[in-house]
């Protein structure tokens, strides 16, 4: 077993499906998605698109977090402060600054919902709240809210950007720079993001279906989580519980388009690849893959191919929750590093919603029932455009 | 023990002229920059059609790319883990610019992906990946000034942590007619002969 293990004390997560942790498990268990016709954001597109919509409006989310009237707090900010401040409560984390401890937050689109609704009428106060647009806006009020000052820092690499926030959390830790980081992502639903989809072409007028042969591509949704991860010796001192731990990440590039993904899936192949190097184990030695799976003709063919690579015939259980919660983009990572955790804390599967017909090319069958089964090892892959492919392994032990 | 590091070789693309290793391979006198890529891709005798895709940017760092890697003739598994790290100070703002003219006038509306997706400076990093199957860690910098601190920092870093063992550096810019491209490739060599001293002599000689 390898020295500086990184252990998660705690987690916090806002979807679509539940406002906490424990909402979010038994929505899983349940069967309860989250994919319903917009309501929040007005748009043309109402009528063709659904998606994963957390249904508290900014005022409720403000309330939430007791901000003052005149904040300029994106959907962004609010959702990501939440969830963290969940992940620090359940981490148990009474003074923030006893340890060097960091927050690395990711995000793709940022203030966005805000500029869109005030830049066509740029005067003093829209100024004041497209303030918040840029990216790093929503992790500086996280990081006022918790108190953070050691580490800072924002990633946005599209649909992997919270898995390798993760992976930047947990190197920190191993190479001693940190003690403790607050990792995770944080993305609300913007016009900016419905169009950009809807421009590419890729947005399904139906509830997703991942990894079915029909797929007619994705539901967007929106979601923030966070992770603490803490230094055995934090845990130690402590006397912490651990939920789990983040055994290995790997994150690999493509060299094959701007934005789509290999056919061959290389990028998924290294990645993956990476993260077993990294967690010392056999790719058989994984129980349970929590896939990328979008739903996207080219994505769940791309990572089919890749796990088929690795695995031969012999593919571990797997599915994609994403028909429960819609691709949250920069939160995926995060969220589902969530749900990693969950199915190994409660030894359980989560289906893969909306499955009927397997792939031709690849005859995979995902896990399509809630399933007990005895996990260890969970492993959690996030793909984003330009062939950024990042994969986490959880462990229980 | 550290690691011993030395440039294999480098290359410039600047006023009209291709230097590699110092000694200029190619010169003419386009008045345009896109004539003078031209001419440099069938003069280079480089055949790889999606060179014509690419904006200015890319075009330039690409061809620097080619220049090194022919000239070097690395092994395909050597380059498949190439390191590259780059950096500018007018990130993809030439090619930002042409984009929001495409989106400016909304009676005269007509932006297209093909251009978009080149406003991002480290598209440049893809293309020359894509080209050359490269899988190794990358990085692109956008500074004030040429900074060969972070150059000579980060591509040692890279090779004495073993991450790569060739690194592919450099500063690449273009904005409106005004491009400056200057390469190199450092790796393990038997003497040391790497300093940002070195890379900044190389950089500043004509």
């Amino acid at each position: 077993m390898s020295q500086n293990r990184v252990a998660i004390t705690g987690m916090g997560i806002m979807s679509s499906i539940g406002n906490s942790v424990e909402e979010n498990l038994h929505a899983l268990l349940n069967n309860k998605k989250g994919i319903a016709p917009i309501v929040n954001i007005e748009t043309r597109h109402k009528n063709e698109i659904k998606v994963g919509e957390i249904l508290q409006t900014n005022e409720e989310l403000s309330k939430m977090l007791n901000l003052p009237e005149e904040h300029n707090y994106s959907r962004t900010a609010l959702l990501g402060c939440i969830a963290a401040k969940q992940a620090v409560k359940q981490a148990n984390i009474r003074d923030i600054e006893a340890f060097k401890t960091g927050l690395i937050s990711s995000t793709s689109v940022g203030g966005m919902d805000l500029t869109e609704k005030h830049f066509q009428n740029y005067n003093a106060e829209s100024r004041r709240l497209i303030n918040s647009h840029h990216a790093v806006d929503s992790t500086e009020k996280i990081a006022e809210l918790l108190g953070i000052t050691d580490f800072t820092s924002t990633t946005s690499t599209a649909c992997s950007s919270a898995a390798n926030a993760i992976m930047l959390g947990a190197r920190l830790i191993k190479s001693g720079q940190l003690d403790r980081v607050i990792v995770g992502g944080t993305d609300g639903l913007a016009k900016f993001t419905i169009n950009g989809f809807k421009t590419l072409m890729i947005l399904s007028d139906t509830d997703c279906t991942p990894f079915d042969a029909n797929r007619k591509g994705l539901n967007l949704g929106e979601a923030a989580a966070y992770l603490v991860l803490e230094s055995d010796a934090v845990v130690k001192q402590e006397n912490k519980t651990v939920l789990g731990y983040l055994a290995g990440y790997g994150n690999a590039n493509d060299a094959f388009h701007q934005t789509a993904s290999s056919e061959n899936g290389e990028g998924a192949f290294l990645a993956m690849t990476k993260a077993l190097k990294i967690a010392e184990i056999k790719p058989e030695d994984v129980n349970y893959i929590n896939a990328h799976g979008t739903a996207t003709p080219n994505n769940d063919l791309s990572e089919g191919k890749a796990m088929k690579r690795i695995y031969g015939d012999f593919v571990p259980d797997f599915s994609s929750t994403k028909a429960f919660t819609g691709h949250t983009l920069a939160a995926a990572g995060a969220i589902e590093a969530v749900y990693s955790v969950l199915a190994l804390q409660n030894n359980v599967m989560f289906p893969n919603l909306n499955f009927k017909t397997a792939i031709p090319e690849l005859d995979l069958i995902p896990v399509t029932k809630v399933t007990k089964k005895s996990l260890n090892y969970v492993l959690s892959n996030s793909f984003g455009f330009g062939g950024n492919c990042s994969t986490l392994i959880f462990s229980k032990n | 023990m550290s690691k011993k590091l030395n440039i294999l070789s480098y290359c410039k693309i600047k006023d009209d002229k291709i230097s590699l290793n110092g000694k200029v391979i190619y010169q003419d006198h386009s008045n345009d920059l896109k004539s003078f890529f031209k001419n440099c891709y069938k003069n280079l005798g480089i055949e790889y059609s999606k060179f014509f895709k690419m904006d200015n940017l890319s075009k330039l760092g690409f061809l620097a790319s080619e220049i090194l890697f022919k000239d070097l003739n690395l092994d395909s598994s050597i380059k498949g883990n190439v390191g590259i790290v780059l950096s500018n100070k007018s990130a993809s703002l030439d090619t930002d610019r042409k984009y929001q003219e495409t989106i400016n006038d909304k009676d005269n509306y007509f932006p297209s992906p093909a251009v978009f997706v080149y406003t991002l400076a480290n598209i440049m990093i893809g293309e020359i990946s894509i080209r050359h199957q490269i899988k190794g860690e990358n990085a692109f910098f956008v500074s004030e000034k040429f900074n060969e601190t972070l150059l000579e920092q980060y591509a040692s870093s890279l090779i004495q942590n073993e991450k790569s063992s060739h690194v592919l550096c450099g500063w690449v810019d273009v904005d409106n007619d005004k491009y400056d491209a200057f390469m190199y490739l450092v790796t393990e060599e038997e003497s040391q002969n790497y300093s940002k001293e070195i890379i900044k002599k190389l950089y500043k000689e004509n």
